[in-house]
């Protein structure tokens, strides 16, 4: 455990431009940042280009704008890619592309892909539930895409984690912890069928399958036993229902971002003390990936100043407080042993009730998630008003706002500039694509297309990698990915495809 | 009509690309359960299909949510610009979400009201609703 190698330590990163953002990479390497957080702006998840109509204003506002190959020069210029993981969390089809892109720039400044280390939140099915239903339909296709990431990445960057279901934004939509870790756990299995369909054998790929981005509650004992009941029930899962003989394949990794919404806007200097339980409890929890939210969450995405101090929040807890001594150091506390065996056993039964329904995918067609967290959403924000969950400065201990103790939050940069750098940003891609060498680029997205046509049997990455060097955008990859399977180019069909 | 028991017609939009749409799920419940009609349109609308379905609904109201970012500030104030260009100022705005206190003064000046977020108490919602919609739409007291 932490012994060996304390967990990574990660800043949610994402910010304007590519050269915004590495600007802040480098500081935050300075200041001891272990693993870095690639987190697109919003229509990057989505997967559309920024000079789509549903993009105007929207590049580079909370995340990174990136689309083509060229992007990456600016986001990783100076940094080794060899020496420090990089996590990105793109759920849609998306990810595809992103993976790609990484892998494609990779190759390009010449390192040993063999070296590379992170992984991509490529998981479509939760988003459908959650929060991202763009490019997360048709799930069937978005399903394929994503195995397709796992089939390239264990032959190709074989330390890179091509999976990392997402069972935060389930969290944050309403799943309690206990559907938190099952329906991911469920999730995961579609894509572990699916590799086994293709001819793998569980040994072979599902260790690289087996890191979850999850949330951290400040309900510290509560959260330290979701780990710990979620290591048991995948490790029973894999060795008994997939028969995995490599210990590796039965490890689970866990990463967290601390719950966002259990934060406030009011008395926000609060939200240090809930972060730090929240961190404290990844701790105890024996996550291998930290990175806690910043106590100006209740107003936008993280401040410079922000980062720094999520930063010393994980340093003083690795340094200073010695709670890293011990793997597991809450084990044979009453009180967590039997709340860790309660919550294994509630697990099994969702992960037996969606097997029973056909499985994840299944579960979701037929709205059967999105309805369990629906009522977690109305039960949570209930239980706020009926001050059943206390939230101190939000539901109770309120203070007038003149009263609050002043701490710098808001917005990252001014509004103005960043309406500029959206503007520049959506510039800069309409002249990339009237300049680079069209006929290139078509012949690029072509060759996708008859790969996309051929299905399963046929791992879309290597045509991906080719388009996007080409100079092909991520919109347009994604495009000619839907329409070869018989869908609109374009998943708002407001623009068409450009050849 | 009887006007105790008309309901106020709403309609709950999110425009734009962001995704968080838990206060809007919430609201849309409590509404409802408060006896409104609900017309949700949910994620990823343009303020012209708002304003379009408001108009074609008849609706007393248009709530409006957003959380991600500054981006509220360019399509709230479109629809209220729509709404003007439509003849239909006698829809009423409302906003909830993350609406920042320095951003508020800008929006009430166009009309939009509530600023509902996670700490507003669900009968200091309906309220709000009802009030404005009986004062402002209905002209009763």
């Amino acid at each position: 455990m932490y012994r060996g190698k304390l967990w990574t330590r990660r800043v949610f990163t994402g910010l304007g431009t590519g050269m915004d953002t590495n600007e802040r990479y480098r500081r935050l390497i300075e200041h001891g940042e272990t693993g870095l957080y690639w987190f697109g702006d919003v229509p990057s998840f989505h997967g559309i280009d920024p000079d789509h109509p549903m993009a105007a204003g929207n590049a580079g506002v909370s995340g990174v704008s990136y689309c083509c190959l060229k992007d990456m020069y600016a986001l990783f210029d100076g940094i080794s890619l060899e020496d420090v993981s990089v996590s990105n969390n793109c759920p849609s089809m998306a990810a595809a592309p992103t993976y790609a892109i990484f892998a494609a720039y990779a190759e390009e400044q010449g390192y040993d892909l063999k070296k590379i280390s992170g992984s991509v939140l490529n998981e479509p099915i939760h988003g459908v539930s959650s929060l991202y239903p763009t490019n997360c339909e048709p799930l069937d296709l978005t399903v394929k895409v994503a195995t397709d990431v796992i089939e390239h990445s264990i032959k190709t960057t074989p330390r890179f984690h091509p999976l990392a279901p997402n069972a935060y934004d389930l969290a944050e939509f309403g799943a309690n912890p206990v559907q938190e870790m099952a329906m991911t756990i469920a999730i995961t299995r579609e894509y572990i069928d699916r590799m086994l369909a293709r001819g793998y054998d569980i040994d072979e790929f599902v260790s690289r399958t087996n890191i979850f981005g999850c949330s951290t509650d400040i309900h510290l004992f509560e959260e330290v036993a979701k780990y710990r009941a979620a290591r048991k029930v995948w490790s029973k899962l894999i060795r008994e229902r997939y028969g995995a003989k490599k210990p590796g394949s039965y490890r689970l990794y866990l990463s967290s971002h601390t719950l966002g919404s259990s934060l406030t806007k009011e008395q926000p200097v609060n939200n240090i003390v809930r972060v730090a339980v929240e961190t404290l409890g990844c701790v105890l929890g024996g996550l291998q990936s930290v990175d806690p939210s910043g106590y100006g969450e209740g107003y936008f995405v993280l401040t410079e100043e922000e980062g720094l101090t999520n930063l010393n929040l994980q340093n003083i807890l690795a340094y200073e407080t010695g709670v890293a001594a011990t793997a597991d150091p809450l084990a044979g506390s009453y009180y967590v042993e039997s709340l860790t065996s309660r919550m294994e056993e509630e697990m099994w039964k969702i992960i037996d009730k969606i097997e029973e329904m056909g499985g994840a995918i299944k579960a979701t067609e037929s709205g059967w998630i999105r309805q369990e967290l629906e009522k977690g959403i109305i039960k949570k924000q209930k239980d706020i008003e009926e001050k059943k969950r206390i939230m101190v400065g939000l539901n109770d201990f309120v203070i007038p706002p003149e009263q609050e103790v002043p701490i710098k939050v808001g917005r990252d940069r001014p509004v103005e500039e960043q309406v500029a750098t959206s503007k520049k940003r959506e510039e800069e891609i309409k002249v990339f694509k009237e300049k680079r060498n069209k006929s290139k680029a078509k012949n690029g997205l072509e060759d996708l297309w008859d790969d996309a046509k051929k299905g399963e049997v046929c791992c879309l990455i290597p045509s991906m990698i080719n388009a996007l060097r080409a100079d092909a955008t991520f919109g347009e990859i994604l495009g000619v990915i839907r329409t070869a399977n018989g869908y609109s180019y374009d998943p708002y069909k407001m623009i068409d495809y450009p050849f | 009509m009887e006007n105790s028991s008309r309901k106020v017609k709403i309609v709950v939009a999110m425009p734009g690309l962001d995704c968080h749409d838990r206060g809007i799920i919430y609201l849309s419940h409590v509404l409802r359960e408060a006896g409104m009609e609900v017309v949700y349109l949910g994620r990823f609308n343009t303020p012209e299909n708002i304003v379009n379905t408001a108009i074609e609904e008849d609706a007393d109201v248009i709530a409006l949510s957003y959380l991600n970012d500054h981006l509220y500030m360019i399509f709230f104030p479109r629809v209220v610009e729509l709404l003007k260009e439509r003849g239909a100022s006698d829809i009423c705005v409302m906003a909830g979400g993350r609406i920042i206190e320095e951003d508020r003064p800008k929006l009430k000046e166009l009309g939009i009201t509530g600023f509902f977020g996670q700490s507003t108490p669900t009968p200091v919602m309906v309220d709000h609703i009802v009030k404005r919609v009986k004062r402002e739409r209905w002209k009763v007291n």
